[in-house]
């Protein structure tokens, strides 16, 4: 996936006073490759990707996303994730469930991992994004438009770990079949866990990070 | 969007201009999807919610096991909840289990839902619950099919049920003396197959009978009518009989849980009614002798105290009223009572009267018997204490009228229940006499009385036999001989002709005066002995002379030798008479006589002895008795042989005589009473033989 700035940052200095963008220069990034054009180019002679200055739906559906991805996140924490039958005995636990479980088993490690992965990476996420498009919709947020770059990294970067949960449930209930003795069944969480991390990953996807340094520039003039 | 040449030499400045558009029409597609999302999760929350079914309350005295989340709830092996919480009641005696139960089922769970903690168990009747070792134990509910309002708080048993509320089959009552033979669950048989089981035995509120709850598995509950009878079918019953020992084994499983059977002794009982009552008879053989009797649904309960023991009675013993039973024992209880000197112990003996059964109304309450009876206590009505029978030990109690009774009254408002008075029972000395009695029987020389009849028929058949007896009849020919000679006689042959010819000239004689038509003279003679009569009658005085004249005239008729031969043939019949009234042959029928009457004498003594009573020292020597009656009956046959043999030689020793005569006759009766003799003596053997105790009882 694209993690690279559209924009060339000449001068590196950390109010990110002055930077040069594309548009202060008449022209348009390919948000693919990131060559410019310009203006007048619709679509980008190196990759072909449509090519426009600004999204002007981009914070739409960043919102639509988080929104969609925020409400798929409850029933995932609600409904049991796993369904584990043992000698006829079934057991179904949510993630928070899961984590407590095995925090009695002494498993601290483990309920770390998951508890990371599950809980803490989903809301930091749905923290940061909504951050971010709050910040650039209402162009607050002057300073730190570097970190905010960083920030908008980190979340693409790291949303798709929060998949291991899915993951581990999708192999677990694929190898343990053993009938009776034992066997592990989705949840409908892990279903919505999905889609949620599906959702946000989408949602940060949709955020136009130029729009970051548009709000800069705002302030500038 | 119009290009604005303001600056010329500048490129053209690219416009960035947002358009102002209403914010509906700026809208994304992609809002689509939080839309959707929202909507998908809403219908997962509502289906889970709508699915969630409603929470009952299930309330336990324990709840071993039972575990939230975990333990769930099943109904006919089907899970239909899971249980969410457990707690307890508020003061904390109870367990309350908070369970969610599918809503497809709520509307079932009505008053007739039951559930109940299912765990692996033990019975004698099998294995059950054998799953739950494995998962855990789960709740299992069940209820009838018809849906009710429902309830959300149950009180949980402690054990399955007996009987499923949706089983269809019919619950009928039974009313026992005691429970300790049947348990929860004990099968039902009818003819030997299982059709239906009890519930727990429990106690009425006065804790003096027991009744237990029978269910019949439809379609057998049809099998049930007013004349059906159950009876306790528990184990084995051991029975010494007239045919012999007798051992009866039902089920295993009847054997270790008990049991009850039934079967319906006579057709025409109509079918009964849901919770009808029946009485449980100790056994099919009372049973079958109760198959007639009605279970009154109405009895009035009196009592009556006895002082002093009334070991041998019984609840369940009758109460007979002249001779006729009128109801049961109830109870019996024993309570103290009496100053502080003297304590004594009564008896309080509780009875349920029939009214029906003393010929009243069926439906008479107990002032109608009690009405009945007060004046009857004031004539001298009592309560007794009675053998039941004479060998037996058990007791009844029977209202007899006792004449110059104490004055007693009927106590109505007694507490608990009206008191009849009663008196006390002359039964003490019945035992007493009844082994003097066996221990005469005893001491009887049975033996020696019939080795004594034996001798006495073996001299009369010597008798029979002797030459002399043999000699007399022959004489007695001779002497008929001889008189068949005499009349075979010339005399006497020509006797009869000398009449006749005296007749024909008497004949003649006549037929000469009626020829000689002498009638006119005979007239004139009529006439003339007219005057001879009177001369007669004048001279009467001479009449004496005259018949003495004719008397000794028939004197010498009679002198005729035919004067003779009647008289021999008298004195020869004397003589026979003689022969038969000789001493030898008159001893005959006196000794077997005196020996009958001896055995009568002894019989009748036996008789007199009269009652009898149970102790164990007067049925040994019954036995003893009994042994030696037998004994001496085997010698019978022998005896009643020779007076078989007897008989017939008399007999043809008599057909030998010709019939008719006289001595024929008697002899003949005498060897018909020989005989009948000899037939009583083999009838008393062989009514000897069939029952010794009539011996004993004077039948």
């Amino acid at each position: 996936m694209m993690s690279a700035t559209q924009t060339a940052a000449p001068d590196r200095d950390d109010g990110g006073a002055r930077v040069q963008t594309a548009r202060a220069a008449g022209l348009v990034a390919c948000t693919g490759c990131g060559r410019v054009h310009r203006p007048d180019q619709t679509r980008c002679l190196r990759c072909n990707a449509r090519l426009s200055s600004r999204d002007a739906t981009s914070l739409q559906r960043v919102w639509a996303w988080w929104l969609a991805g925020l409400i798929a996140y409850i029933p995932a924490n609600l409904y049991p994730m796993l369904r584990t039958t043992t000698m006829g005995h079934e057991t179904a636990s949510t993630i928070v469930g899961g984590v407590v479980e095995l925090i009695d088993y002494h498993s601290y490690g483990v309920a770390l991992i998951v508890f990371g992965a599950s809980v803490v990476i989903p809301i930091a996420k749905f923290i940061a994004i909504a951050y971010l498009a709050y910040s650039v919709q209402f162009r607050r947020g002057k300073k730190g438009v570097l970190a905010r770059q960083h920030l908008y990294e980190v979340v693409e970067f790291i949303g798709r770990w929060s998949m291991i949960d899915v993951f581990v449930v999708a192999i677990l209930s694929s190898l343990v079949q053993f009938n009776f003795v034992a066997s592990i069944h989705p949840g409908i969480a892990a279903v919505s866990f999905a889609s949620s991390v599906a959702f946000t990953m989408l949602s940060a996807q949709s955020f136009d990070s130029r729009m970051i340094w548009d709000a800069n520039e705002a302030v500038e003039t | 969007m119009t290009e604005t040449p303001n600056r010329d030499s500048q490129p053209a400045e690219m416009q960035v201009q947002q358009p102002k558009r209403a914010p509906w029409r700026n809208l994304s597609v992609v809002w689509l999807i939080p839309v959707l999302a929202l909507a998908v999760s809403l219908a997962v929350a509502w289906r889970t919610f709508s699915d969630r079914g409603a929470l009952v309350e299930i309330v336990f005295q324990n709840a071993a096991g039972v575990t939230a989340g975990e333990t769930g709830v099943r109904y006919r092996d089907v899970v239909i909840g899971m249980v969410e919480k457990v707690g307890f009641s508020d003061d904390l005696l109870k367990v309350v289990v908070s369970a969610r139960i599918d809503k497809t089922v709520m509307p079932f769970l009505d008053e007739s839902a039951q559930f109940w903690v299912v765990q692996p168990k033990v019975t004698a009747e099998g294995v059950s619950g054998l799953s739950t070792v494995l998962s855990g134990v789960y709740i299992e509910g069940t209820w009838d099919t018809k849906p009710g309002t429902p309830q959300t708080r149950f009180d949980g048993l402690d054990e399955q049920p007996l009987v499923d509320p949706s089983d269809k089959g019919t619950r009928v009552t039974l009313r026992a003396g005691s429970g300790e033979a049947i348990a929860g669950g004990s099968p039902v048989f009818y003819r030997g197959v299982r059709v239906g089981r009890t519930e727990t035995p429990k106690l009425d509120e006065t804790g003096a009978v027991v009744l237990v709850e029978v269910f019949v598995d439809s379609p057998h509950d049809r099998l049930l009518t007013s004349a059906t009878r159950f009876w306790n079918a528990s184990g084995f019953s051991v029975s010494l009989g007239a045919d012999g020992l007798r051992l009866d084994v039902g089920s295993l499983a009847a054997l270790v849980s008990g049991g009850v059977a039934f079967n319906t002794f006579f057709s025409g009982g109509k079918p009964v009614e849901e919770g009808h009552i029946y009485e449980l008879y100790a056994d099919e053989t009372v049973a079958r002798e109760n198959a007639f009797s009605e279970v009154s649904s109405n009895t009035v309960t009196v009592a009556t105290v006895f002082v002093g023991g009334v070991s041998g009675l019984a609840a369940g013993s009758s109460l007979f009223y002249k001779g006729v039973k009128i109801g049961e024992v109830h109870g019996i209880s024993a309570f103290v009572s009496g100053d502080d000197d003297r304590m004594e112990v009564h008896q309080q003996v509780t009875l349920n009267i029939d009214p029906k059964l003393l010929g009243l109304s069926g439906n008479a309450s107990l002032d109608d018997v009690l009405d009945f009876l007060t004046p009857a206590v004031d004539s001298g009505l009592r309560a007794r204490l009675n053998k039941a029978n004479l060998l037996s030990g058990s007791l009844i109690v029977e209202l007899v009228e006792i004449e110059n009774a104490k004055p007693a009254k009927l106590e109505r408002d007694a507490e608990p229940y009206p008191l009849i008075p009663s008196v006390e029972s002359d039964m003490q000395d019945v035992n007493a006499t009844l082994e003097g009695v066996m221990k005469r029987v005893n001491s009887l020389k049975i033996e020696d009385l019939i080795q004594q009849a034996i001798s006495t028929m073996a001299s009369i058949e010597e008798f029979a036999n002797s030459d002399q007896l043999r000699e007399a009849p022959k004489a007695v020919v001779d002497l008929v001989d001889q008189a068949r000679d005499l009349i075979a006689g010339e005399n006497v042959q020509a006797l009869p002709e000398l009449l006749r010819e005296t007749i024909e000239e008497l004949r003649d004689t006549i037929a000469q005066i009626r020829q000689d038509g002498v009638v006119a003279r005979v007239v004139s003679v009529l006439e003339s002995a007219d005057k001879v009569a009177a001369n007669v009658a004048s001279a009467s005085g001479e009449f004496p002379a005259l018949v003495d004249d004719v008397r000794a005239l028939a004197e010498k008729a009679r002198d005729l030798p035919l004067h003779e031969l009647v008289d021999s043939a008298t004195e020869l019949l004397d003589s026979a008479d003689a022969l038969i009234d000789t001493d030898a042959a008159r001893a005959l029928p006196d000794s077997l006589n005196a020996a009958l009457d001896e055995l009568r004498d002894l019989l009748s003594e036996l008789r007199e002895g009269g009652a009898a009573a149970n102790t164990n020292a007067a049925l040994a020597s019954a036995r003893s008795a009994t042994e030696s009656l037998q004994r001496a009956t085997a010698n019978l046959p022998e005896l009643t042989q020779r007076l078989d043999e007897l008989m017939v030689r008399a007999e043809g020793l008599v057909t030998a005589y010709g019939d008719r005569s006289d001595f024929n006759a008697e002899t003949l009766s005498m060897l018909r009473e020989v005989r009948a003799a000899a037939r009583s003596i083999t009838a008393l053997t062989r009514a000897l033989e069939r029952s010794p105790n009539s011996l004993l009882f004077g039948k």
